[in-house]
């Protein structure tokens, strides 16, 4: 019996051996990845390979969210092409992600010690992995000189030890207000001549919107923790300036101030003249974009320069008309204003090397290349956002060619480009942070995002609950 | 001798030979039993053992390495102060009994229609057990949709009936999203139930009914009388298996409000996880002690159901 039972375990052996031969080949396994966009789609990623010298090859494995943007997928890859030109030893990996999933995939791998990519995706607010000792320094790898100056105070961590730089940032984030000029005619509305309404004026324009049954913006919180927080955070912005909006908006500083109250009063008034729209808790973020330039249920809508990303797609994709033009207004002028005419700014996610790395020089080297001009014109030609490489627009804009072999039209998006130049380049740009610990975090999304602008807490319980969970 | 004598010693003698004949193949018994016993310590008992550990540890940064250090019960005495974790506690105990006692008094019912066959009985059968096919997050976001306040399908038709007045911001309120979440999950997976109670009554003797209609039974009187109390083991089972699913429901919550807003529905599984996987840190330790504190009020609120009922039943 017992010669029986190892002859069959055997013969099972040998047909599992037999039948994995007769498989494909150990080629990229591909796997499928759950992401969540508007609804939950499937994306194909590849598997990452092990990283290491293949035919005397340096193999650097990149890890990158923006899977649902091909635009920027576009720029990425061809940095990618053109450094492996450049560079006939290096092989990189690239692998895209949604951006959750690359966070929980690093914290993974970087924590069991293997598996971990040499780039990867990094944002400012993620200190947990500056803590940890995760992020290489660059410091002296990139040409600072070539980025935009404020790009080198984000992703450094002097107050926690880390004096560093540990991001590399390619694209700014503005925070944008925009206008559907066809609605706005229809209802009468006068954009002012210097594109910013008054505290009143702006009010006035949400009361004018919903009783012609357009809501005030299209912003809703169905997927994102953050389209709640526009109200408060553009008018508390103008209000205090920067500086002291960061130390609000960090956690830093009581909520119980004549300012934050103004601003959550005011985001209180906008609420009840109808800002938002009826679908604000469950609409997602590529839906409310749709619902902003497809079916213009709203009179504007609050979006930082990221909107290209949704709305310069194919109409078939969810994008927007190339043909329609919505206007662009700067944020509404606060009584007592501190920034009047400030425009609010950022920065995207970025990338970052890895501590882990075996090849440090190549990683480093690779972000240094991407830090060329010519590249910073390339991501602001194809993305449509604004790039943190400073660029020449005359020398380092890519020719027509290259853009067509991108399968970008040349010129399709020149208005925007305008429109921008005309409403905001005037304006200086403060720069706002979101590095925040968890308790504040959790307290500003639940409160500012979810609470107060679905009218489930009053001033007084926000300022609570916010001071409640400052950070230590 | 009589023949049962005979024969009892017959099948002594047999079992005698056979102990002493046969050793247990333990080559062949280890081999096949160890894949799955190596599935079971890596991806069951490792991660329980290490939930233990972490819960009385925190793990934290410290110049540039994460240290993990030893702090007893801390963690767990931060729970007493946590205001989220205790919401958490009470939408899910909230949940806990009411979802139960509705799944089983519908899936009973159902139960019933099918087994006596009334008209539609097997279109019945199919329609009720389809919803547990469906992915969780598939029947998560299909019910935002539907609970849409502007557009969606509940809102549309109590305004088309000119019920305006009871069409909420379903999601979007402080007392709805529990109860809607509830209501989803509820219909994601009663089919399971039903299904158990449906084999429960196919179980139960035909000849037992046939007695009681001898002895003058009505129908009701033979499903009061003789097919719910020998149903009960299968409550029990039902029960408790519905217990257990809401104590630890995870996926339609997350999709459908990620337990918002402002944590009106959370439950402790999606607190955990955000805590793990949200917070901006890399402690494991807190979210940890959430997960075995739970872990034991699940253990404790089986067993006490468990003896409960049987003391019911006896």
């Amino acid at each position: 019996m017992t010669k029986k039972l190892y002859a069959l375990f055997a013969l099972v052996l040998v047909a599992a051996f037999v039948l994995s031969a007769c498989g494909a080949p150990a080629a990229p396994e591909t796997i499928i990845q759950t992401v969540e966009v508007e609804k939950i789609v499937e994306v194909e990623v590849t598997a990452m390979p092990e990283s290491k010298p293949e035919g005397g090859k340096t193999l650097i494995v990149w890890w990158s969210h923006w899977a649902n943007e091909p635009a920027k997928r576009l720029v990425i890859e061809q940095v990618v092409k053109d450094y492996e030109a450049e560079h006939a030893d290096v092989d990189i990996v690239l692998t895209w992600w949604d951006k959750n999933p690359l966070r929980d995939a690093i914290r993974s791998t970087m924590t069991a010690g293997e598996g971990a990519p040499d780039i990867t995706t990094f944002d400012s607010d993620v200190t947990e992995w500056v803590e940890a000792g995760w992020l290489a320094d660059l410091s002296d790898a990139i040409a600072w000189e070539n980025l935009a100056p404020a790009a080198k105070q984000d992703g450094t961590y002097p107050d926690l030890g880390f004096p560093g730089n540990y991001k590399f940032n390619l694209s700014a984030t503005n925070y944008m207000l925009l206008y559907n000029p066809d609605i706005f005619a229809e209802l009468g509305i006068v954009v002012p001549e210097d594109y910013q309404f008054t505290q009143q004026e702006f009010l006035d324009v949400v009361k004018t919107c919903k009783a012609a049954g357009y809501a005030g913006v299209a912003d809703a919180i169905g997927n994102r923790p953050y389209p709640g927080t526009y109200t408060v955070e553009y008018s508390l912005f103008t209000l205090v300036g920067p500086d002291d909006f960061n130390a609000y908006t960090l956690g830093q500083k009581s909520w119980d101030t004549p300012e934050a109250r103004a601003a959550l009063d005011y985001s209180v008034a906008l609420r009840d003249a109808g800002i938002w729209p009826d679908s604000f808790s469950t609409m997602t973020i590529d839906e409310y974009h749709v619902y902003f330039h497809t079916q213009r249920k709203s009179c504007m809508l609050y979006v930082p320069t990221w909107y290209t990303g949704r709305a310069f797609k194919p109409v078939a994709e969810g994008g927007q008309d190339p043909n329609w033009h919505p206007g662009m207004l700067r944020n509404p002028e606060m009584e007592g204003c501190k920034a009047c005419n400030m425009l609010k700014g950022g920065f995207e996610s970025g990338y970052a090397v890895l501590s882990s790395t075996k090849h440090p020089e190549v990683a480093k080297d690779i972000l240094a290349f991407f830090a060329q001009p010519k590249y910073g014109a390339l991501w602001t030609a194809v993305t449509n956002s604004p790039s943190i490489i400073l660029f020449d627009p005359s020398e380092d804009w890519p020719s027509d060619e290259l853009l067509t072999e991108l399968g970008q039209t040349p010129g399709m998006w020149d208005w925007y480009w305008e429109e921008y130049a005309k409403v905001y380049s005037p304006q200086d740009i403060g720069v706002s942070f979101t590095t925040r610990c968890g308790e504040f975090n959790d307290a500003f999304t639940s409160v500012i995002n979810e609470g107060l602008p679905q009218g489930l807490i009053t001033v007084d319980e926000a300022v609570e609950m916010l001071d409640a969970a400052l950070c230590q | 001798m009589s023949q049962i004598a005979i024969h009892q010693e017959g099948q002594q003698n047999l079992r005698i030979q056979a102990r002493k004949g046969k050793r247990k193949p333990l080559g062949p018994i280890i081999l096949f039993i160890a894949p799955v016993m190596i599935f079971y310590a890596a991806f069951v008992l490792y991660p329980l053992i290490a939930t233990l550990y972490y819960s009385v540890h925190t793990v934290e940064p410290v110049q540039g390495k994460l240290v993990t250090t030893f702090v007893g019960l801390e963690n767990f005495k931060s729970l007493l102060s946590d205001d989220i974790f205790f919401l958490s506690v009470k939408n899910t105990l909230l949940w806990a009994i009411a979802g139960p006692v509705v799944e089983m008094l519908t899936a009973t019912t159902l139960a019933f229609l099918v087994y006596f066959k009334t008209p539609l009985h097997r279109f019945y059968r199919v329609a009720w057990f389809t919803p547990m096919l469906v992915s969780g997050v598939i029947v998560g976001l299909v019910f935002r949709w539907i609970f849409n306040y502007d557009w969606g399908l509940l809102n549309s038709t109590l305004r088309a009936i000119g019920l305006d007045q009871f069409a909420l911001n379903w999601l979007g309120r402080r007392d709805t999203p529990i109860w809607v979440v509830i209501f989803v999950h509820y219909w994601a997976t009663f089919g399971y139930s039903f299904i158990l109670l449906l084999a429960g009554l196919t179980a139960i003797p035909e000849e037992l009914l046939d007695a009681a209609k001898v002895d003058g039974a009505n129908t009701l009187q033979a499903v009061w009388r003789v097919m719910l109390p020998l149903l009960r083991p299968t409550f029990l089972t039902v029960l408790i298996l519905s217990f257990m699913g809401k104590m630890r429901a995870f996926h339609v919550v997350w999709v459908l409000t990620s337990g918002g807003p402002m944590h009106f529905s959370e439950t402790v599984a999606t607190y955990v996880q955000k805590r793990a996987f949200g917070w901006r840190t890399l402690d494991l330790g807190y979210p940890s002690a959430i997960a075995v504190f739970w872990f034991g009020v699940v253990m404790i609120g089986v067993a006490l159901l468990n003896r409960w009922l049987r003391s019911r039943m006896d």
